[in-house]
């Protein structure tokens, strides 16, 4: 675990990035997050992403399965993946300030 | 079924040969590797996808569908306790010209091509060590 400045603020964070505590995350912290994933520019449907895995996560506490996030926004695999290269769970889910998801890959 | 041999090349890194393909298998950098080339898991994933869009393509071709070519995106969704793949979630975009009641026919077959059906029963696994 080390701190880092993210949207100003210090945050602790594990080895991979994401952030500890997931009440710290805000919108300055998110596109902070976002550079680290390579992704400079957070445009309308990169926020469409982050905001569905936000809210989905503060109501059942846990990410959405993939297919599910799919359906929900409207995006295809290959689109989540243009906007995130990390893919939705290493990088979208790192922007949203989620938890590292379970597994690896 | 010709002989699959798996053997190592450095570290984390083995070679895979069947008949005169040879393939690499690597962990990523992340998990211990030097990620030389897909992870075990992964050319599970690939294996799902190459046989999904292999087996679309040739029930398109046979049926004179033309209008663009089958292509599959997929990803794996892992889950922990054991450490394991939890959903192989695919995408596959057909020709243009398959009509609607082909495309549920399709995502019907797609579930009974050797790939997905093997991964949905579970095949037996016989390991011996010498």
């Amino acid at each position: 675990m080390e701190m880092v400045e993210l949207g100003g603020k210090q945050i602790e964070i594990d080895e991979d990035g994401f952030i500890q505590d997931p009440d710290q995350w805000d919108e300055a912290v998110a596109k902070d997050l976002a550079k680290t994933e390579g992704v400079d520019d957070m445009s309308d449907d990169h926020w469409k992403l982050v905001n569905y895995l936000r809210d989905y996560y503060l109501e059942y506490n846990m990410a959405p399965m993939i297919r599910k996030l799919c359906k929900q926004t409207g995006f295809s695999l290959k689109e989540v993946y243009d906007l995130f290269p990390s893919g939705p769970a290493k990088g979208a889910c790192k922007v949203a300030g989620l938890p590292k998801p379970t597994g690896c890959v | 079924m010709d002989l699959i041999t798996v053997s190592r090349q450095e570290d984390l890194k083995f070679s895979v040969q069947l008949r005169d393909h040879v393939m690499t298998t690597d962990f990523s950098v992340g998990e211990g590797g030097k990620d030389g080339g897909p992870s075990p898991v992964e050319y599970l994933g690939v294996a799902a996808g190459a046989c999904l869009a292999t087996m679309v393509q040739a029930y398109c071709d046979a049926r004179g569908y033309s209008d663009g070519d089958v292509a599959v995106n997929l990803t794996l969704e892992m889950v922990e306790n054991p450490n394991r793949i939890g959903a192989i979630v695919m995408d596959v975009d057909l020709p243009n010209d398959v009509p609607e009641s082909d495309r549920e026919k399709l995502k019907a077959m797609a579930l009974r091509m050797p790939v997905p059906a093997t991964l949905k029963d579970g095949p037996r696994v016989d390991i011996e060590m010498f």
